[in-house]
Order: structure tokens, then C-alpha cells, then sequence
């Protein structure tokens, strides 16, 4: 192992590794938000709405993400699209992701004892107070579990943004290599960083977790 | 904006290829990741630790790195010994990155084969191998069947990568004829169609294999 | 009585066994002998040490101290290592039937499968051969019909029967049952009550863990009260069941008749 190599191209890395949590915050952010609004959407008694967003869902989760960025990239401008490589890698993320969320939400809403929502009406809450004071803290532990996987998914895929040019670590671990041929070297280090930004991730779950569990009777 | 599929229809034949180079991928990767995995699980299981740890390390490396970065990694670590064609690449990568997907569920569910299992198997008078080769991993194996249809889900979708590494799948595929039609759009959202019917049929299958080994859970 | 069954031919032998499990002693020292086509019952309350005794005789538990013989070959080899001990034992229990009280069917495999997968690898009989032979087994514990159907259809009475069918397909010397009612609804008991009884008919030689009292009075020839570790009594079951010389016994089966 070059050992002088490697601390040479730290700062690079490091360098890209800020734009991969940058990509991967915003995406998850802006998912978020999206993802909430297909769960929602699948609730209206208007059946074409629900239509469209378990339709949305599937076409998603059932095509690869790196076509999509691709799509949106370079087939984008002709639909008048034209995003610079690092607003599409955080749109595409953003989008995609939601699809996967919208599911873990869903499913953390459901994983509620509906006797729950019944003990909450009789009580006399509407239907948004019992959502939000009775459901809500009840799912937030498994939705935070599962928003985290996704997350987790989040990071890996944002390497995909390295195709459309964007220097983030996996761009320039790719490019290190090319130069130096060191691919161990390079290797080690730029999946150290994953790692380190991985468990980062893993820690802020587990105390969002804990925090989260204290409302429910799991 | 007006959307012209012509150039698709012509070098439809070119995407059609990359299918059948990409499904060719697939199986051998389903094929290896598969069989490695559950070897990968049994002895990192069964095996003293001094084999394991390495096991463990690999799929816990595998799994918490991008498969991107371990493509480019193989591709010209690989690259630097031996010259070899970029679909072997493409397979050693995707493979060994499923590989130790399938490794964690099979971990899991074999040790989750209730020990009154081994004892049954042993009270018989099978060894500790033959409970592992005859009782244990069978069952293990159909408990493991969801999960591991949701990974070769996955897989497939990421065999579209490899295009990264110069694997001639339906995206790389497509590139000449992107280059020289200037329809991008059309090609992507065809490709993209592409893989959603491959994806639905799979969705089936896995329905479909379910409820087969459900009932020898 | 019948006169083969008076040979007084030891099958399963087990003295002074010692068992503990970290601190605790489960087996403080127990002495027993079955001979060839004898039915003992141990009985007891839980915690009394006489699941581990009977797993110790399978070897699914490692005594500490004393000896266990079966059919005058010791089972528990200290002086074995690896390899040769795993050969040792493979071919010891290919002569013990054990049924256990969570029957541990094996999923995967059909109910015919189950029975005849030991016989098929490990004895190398031919397929065809071994299907002959599982159907006559579950011929005889009245499932035929259930041949070629998975555990999981079956309900727990049926699937004890297979259990013991399995077992019974090595032809083992002697078998031995684990509580192997225990963990059945009430009104499945009889149905495994009987085919244990055929056994007994056919002078099978069986070691037998129970709850089951009326049983174990109405098939054994011998039976035993443990508790904590030691064998509190044991004599002919009519006198243990009806007339126990000691205070434990009676206040365990005045608990046990009642109810």
C-alpha cells in the first residue's frame, strides 16, 4: 500500500464525499415531501388519483434508477428538461426514492392496531387529530427504521450520478484510480468514507429510533 | 416538442441484443450469487473463525459499498493483472455484490431452523454435515425464497450498471444508436419499458414460486 | 406374560449419570436398567431432571459422569475425539428412535420423505425398497392415505404418528419418547397413545418420558418418580400409581390424578 499516495488524494475524496451527502441529503429531503404526497394521494375516495400514484409507484420501483437518471438527463432537454448534473441527481434521487418511501410509510401507518383509530373516533377526534396525535407517534419508530434502509440506498445510488459527470466520491475515486493506478489504495479509502457516511447514517436512525419508541407499544 | 420512435424501430434489433446480453448476465449472476451466498453463509456459519471473519468482512464490505465503486474497483484492479473482457467483470462484480446480499438472508434463516431440527436429524443418526446438507439448508432454502426474489429483482435492475463499465446491455446498447439518431428521450423511456415488462414478469414469478414452497415452510 | 420378555437381557443401561448445567445439577447420580422388551416409564414434575436423562441416553444432552450402555455398547465415549467420536454416535443412534414432544417433522420433506430419508442415506436402501417400507409404516400408524402430503396439513396427532413412524424406519433396539403427548390437544392424545400401545404389544423396548399417568400405569412394566435430580422411587407401576411408599411421590400424584 502507497501510503503517501493515500493521504495525498485524502482531501479529494473528502471533497467528493461532501457532494454525496450533499446529493443524498437533499434527495432524501425533497423524497420525503413527495413520498408523503403519493401516501396521500392513495387516499382519496376518487379512484383514478389512487390510480395514478400506485401507478407512478410501480413504473419506479419497476425500471432501474441508473435509466431513469438517464432518461431525465439526456432524453430531458427534448421535453424542455434541462437540469445541471447535480439538480438532476438530486430531482431523479428525489423522486425515485419517494416511491420506495411512500410504500415504508404506508406500511408503518398500517403496522397500527386499527382498535387504535376506533378508540381514538369514539373519543371523539377527527380523522387528521387521530393521525397526527394517535397514529403518528405509534408508527414513527418503524417509519424512522425504514426511511433509514432507504437512506442507506440513497447513498449507494448517488454514486449512479457519477455517470453524468458529477464529482462526487464515486466520480473521483474512478478517476484517481485512472490516474495513479492504485486501484487498492484509492479502493480502501473511498469505501472507508462510504462506510464512515453509512454508520454516521446508522447512528442518527438508532437515536431517532430509540427516541421514537418510547410512543409505541411494540 | 415532437417525439419521432423511428430510430428505435430501426435498431430495435441492437436493444433486443442487449436484452439477451443482459438476461445472459443475469442468470449467470443469479446462478453465482446464489450458490456463493449460501456456501458464503455456511461457512462463515459452520466453519471455525479463522475462515469466517474474512466471510463475514466480505459481506459486510459488499454491502455497505456502492456497486459502482466496486465495478471500477475490479474493472481496473482486475485490469492491471490480467486482460479480460469487460462482461467477466460485469459478472465477477454484480456477482460477488449479490453474493453477499444472499449470504445475510441465508445467514439468517439457517440459523433460524429451530434446533429440535438438528436434534430430529440427529437423533437418526445423520452427522452434523448430513443435518446441514440434508435438513438445515434445504429448509433454510425455502425460507429464504421471498427474499431472495426481491435481491434478483434488484439485480436485474442494476444489470443496466454495467453499461458503465462497457458491459453491451440494453443501455450501453443503445448508445450508437442515441449517438447518431439524437433521440435520446424515445430510446430511454422504450429501455425503461423494457425493463418494467421484464420486471412485471418477475414480480410473477415470485408470486408465483411463493405460494409453490409455501406449504414446506 | 410372555417368555420372551422375561429374558433378563439388558438393552439400555444407565449408571450413576451425572448432569449439570453451569451451576445447577440436573442428574445427581441416576442408575437404571431396561431390559429387552420392557416399557419404563419416568415420570415427574418439570424441572425434574427426566427430559435431560432420556436425552442423555440419545446423547442430545453430554453427561458429566457415569455410564449410559445400549445393548451392552457404551454410548458416552470420553475417550473419543472428532471424527471417530461422530461415527460413534451416528451409528449408536441409527439403533435409538427418539420422538420428541414437538414431534420436529421436517417441513420441507413429504410425509413419506420423512420416513424414508434416514433409511435411504443412511442405510443406502434403494428408493423403491424404502417406499415400500415407509408405507408399512404408516400403514401402521393408520396414515397411508397421508403419504405424499407435507407436515404442515397434518394435525399434531398425525404428525406424532409420522414422528414415529420416522423413527421406527432405522429398526431401532429400543425407542424413546420425550413427552411425546404433551404438546397435543387432549383429544389427539388417544390416537398416539395407540400406536405407542401397539408397540408395546409387539415388545418393542421403550423408555418413556410422560405426563400421561393412566398411561404409563396401563403400558409399563416398570416406572419411576424423579424429582430434583434423583430417583425418588421406583417400583412395579401399579404399586407407584396406587400405593407410593414415599410422601413426594404421593403429593406429586395427588396434584397429577386430580386435575
Amino acid at each position: 500500500m502507497d501510503f503517501n499516495l493515500m493521504i495525498e488524494v485524502t482531501p479529494l475524496l473528502v471533497k467528493a464525499a461532501w457532494i454525496t451527502i450533499d446529493i443524498s441529503i437533499r434527495s432524501l429531503f425533497f423524497g420525503f415531501f413527495i413520498a408523503c404526497g403519493l401516501v396521500f394521494l392513495q387516499s382519496f375516495q376518487f379512484a383514478p388519483i389512487r390510480w395514478f400514484a400506485r401507478g407512478y409507484i410501480s413504473v419506479i420501483r419497476g425500471t432501474p434508477y441508473f435509466v431513469q437518471l438517464l432518461l431525465v438527463f439526456y432524453g430531458g432537454p427534448s421535453i424542455g428538461l434541462r437540469l445541471d448534473p447535480i439538480t438532476c441527481g438530486v430531482v431523479v434521487g428525489a423522486f425515485n426514492i419517494a416511491a420506495y418511501m411512500s410504500e415504508a410509510i404506508r406500511g408503518s401507518i398500517e403496522s397500527v392496531d386499527s382498535g387504535q383509530v376506533e378508540a381514538s373516533r369514539s373519543l371523539g377526534f377527527g380523522k387528521v387529530q387521530t393521525l397526527v396525535s394517535i397514529i403518528l407517534p405509534q408508527s414513527a419508530a418503524l417509519m424512522i427504521r425504514s426511511i433509514g434502509i432507504l437512506a442507506i440506498v440513497l447513498i449507494k445510488n448517488s454514486s449512479l450520478v457519477s455517470i453524468i459527470s458529477v464529482v462526487e466520491l464515486t466520480y473521483q475515486a474512478q478517476r484517481l484510480i485512472g490516474s495513479t493506478y492504485k486501484p487498492l489504495e484509492i479502493f480502501t479509502l473511498s469505501a472507508f468514507m462510504y462506510v464512515i457516511i453509512i454508520y454516521a447514517v446508522m447512528g442518527i436512525i438508532e437515536l431517532a429510533y430509540r427516541r421514537a419508541m418510547r410512543y409505541t407499544t411494540l | 416538442m415532437e417525439f419521432d420512435f423511428t430510430p428505435v424501430i430501426t435498431y430495435f434489433p441492437t436493444l433486443l441484443k442487449g436484452v439477451g446480453v443482459g438476461s445472459l448476465v443475469a442468470v449467470i449472476v443469479a446462478f453465482m450469487s446464489i450458490v456463493g451466498g449460501l456456501l458464503v453463509a455456511v461457512i462463515s456459519i459452520y466453519i471455525n473463525k479463522i475462515v469466517s471473519w474474512p466471510l463475514r468482512f466480505f459481506i459486510w464490505l459488499f454491502m455497505t459499498t456502492p456497486l459502482l465503486l466496486q465495478l471500477y474497483f475490479l474493472y481496473f484492479g482486475l485490469g492491471e493483472w490480467i486482460l479480460i473482457p469487460a462482461i467477466f467483470v460485469g459478472i465477477l462484480g454484480l456477482g460477488f455484490h449479490y453474493m453477499a446480499y444472499n449470504a445475510d438472508i441465508f445467514v439468517a434463516t439457517i440459523k433460524s431452523v429451530s434446533n429440535g431440527q438438528y436434534e430430529a436429524s440427529r437423533s437418526l443418526g445423520f452427522g452434523h454435515a448430513a443435518t446441514i446438507f440434508y435438513i438445515i439448508v434445504p429448509q433454510a432454502f425455502i425460507r429464504s425464497i421471498p427474499q431472495l426474489g426481491n435481491n434478483m429483482i434488484l439485480m436485474v435492475k442494476d444489470t443496466s450498471v454495467l453499461s458503465a463499465i462497457g458491459v453491451a446491455e440494453l443501455v450501453y446498447a443503445s448508445q450508437y444508436a442515441i449517438s447518431v439518431s439524437f433521440r435520446p428521450f424515445e430510446f430511454f423511456i422504450v429501455i425503461a419499458a423494457m425493463y418494467y415488462l421484464i420486471n412485471i414478469f418477475m414480480e410473477l414469478g415470485q408470486v408465483w414460486l411463493e405460494r409453490e414452497t409455501a406449504y414446506r415452510r | 406374560m410372555n417368555t420372551e420378555r422375561n429374558k433378563d437381557e439388558p438393552m439400555i443401561e444407565i449408571r450413576d449419570v451425572h448432569k449439570s448445567f453451569g451451576d445447577l445439577e440436573v442428574l445427581k447420580g441416576i442408575n437404571l436398567t431396561v431390559n429387552r422388551g420392557k416399557i419404563v416409564s419416568i415420570i415427574g414434575p418439570s424441572g425434574s431432571g427426566k427430559s435431560t436423562l432420556l436425552r442423555s441416553v440419545n446423547h442430545l444432552e453430554v453427561i458429566d459422569q457415569g455410564n449410559i450402555l445400549l445393548d451392552g455398547v457404551q454410548v458416552n465415549r470420553p475417550d473419543m475425539k472428532g471424527l471417530q467420536f461422530e461415527r460413534h454416535i451416528n451409528h449408536i443412534r441409527q439403533n435409538m428412535g427418539m420422538v420428541f414432544q414437538h414431534f420436529n417433522l421436517f417441513p420441507h420433506l413429504s410425509t413419506i420423505d420423512n420416513i424414508t430419508l434416514a433409511p435411504r442415506k443412511l442405510k443406502k436402501m434403494p428408493p423403491k425398497i424404502a417406499r415400500e417400507l415407509g408405507m408399512e409404516l404408516l400403514n401402521r400408524v393408520g396414515l397411508a392415505s397421508k403419504a405424499d402430503v407435507f407436515p404442515n396439513w397434518l394435525s399434531g396427532g398425525q404428525k406424532q404418528r409420522v414422528a414415529i413412524a420416522r423413527a421406527l424406519a432405522m429398526e431401532p433396539k429400543v425407542m424413546l419418547f420425550d413427552e411425546a403427548t404433551s404438546a397435543l390437544d387432549p383429544e389427539l392424545v388417544e390416537e398416539v397413545n395407540q400406536v405407542m400401545q401397539s408397540l408395546a404389544e409387539e415388545q418393542m423396548t421403550m423408555l418413556i418420558v410422560t405426563h400421561e399417568m393412566g398411561f404409563a400405569r396401563d403400558v409399563s412394566d416398570w416406572a419411576m418418580f424423579m424429582d430434583g435430580g434423583v430417583v425418588v422411587e421406583e417400583c412395579a407401576p401399579q404399586k407407584l400409581f396406587s400405593n407410593p411408599d414415599q410422601e413426594r411421590t404421593q403429593n406429586f400424584l395427588r396434584k397429577h390424578l386430580n386435575s
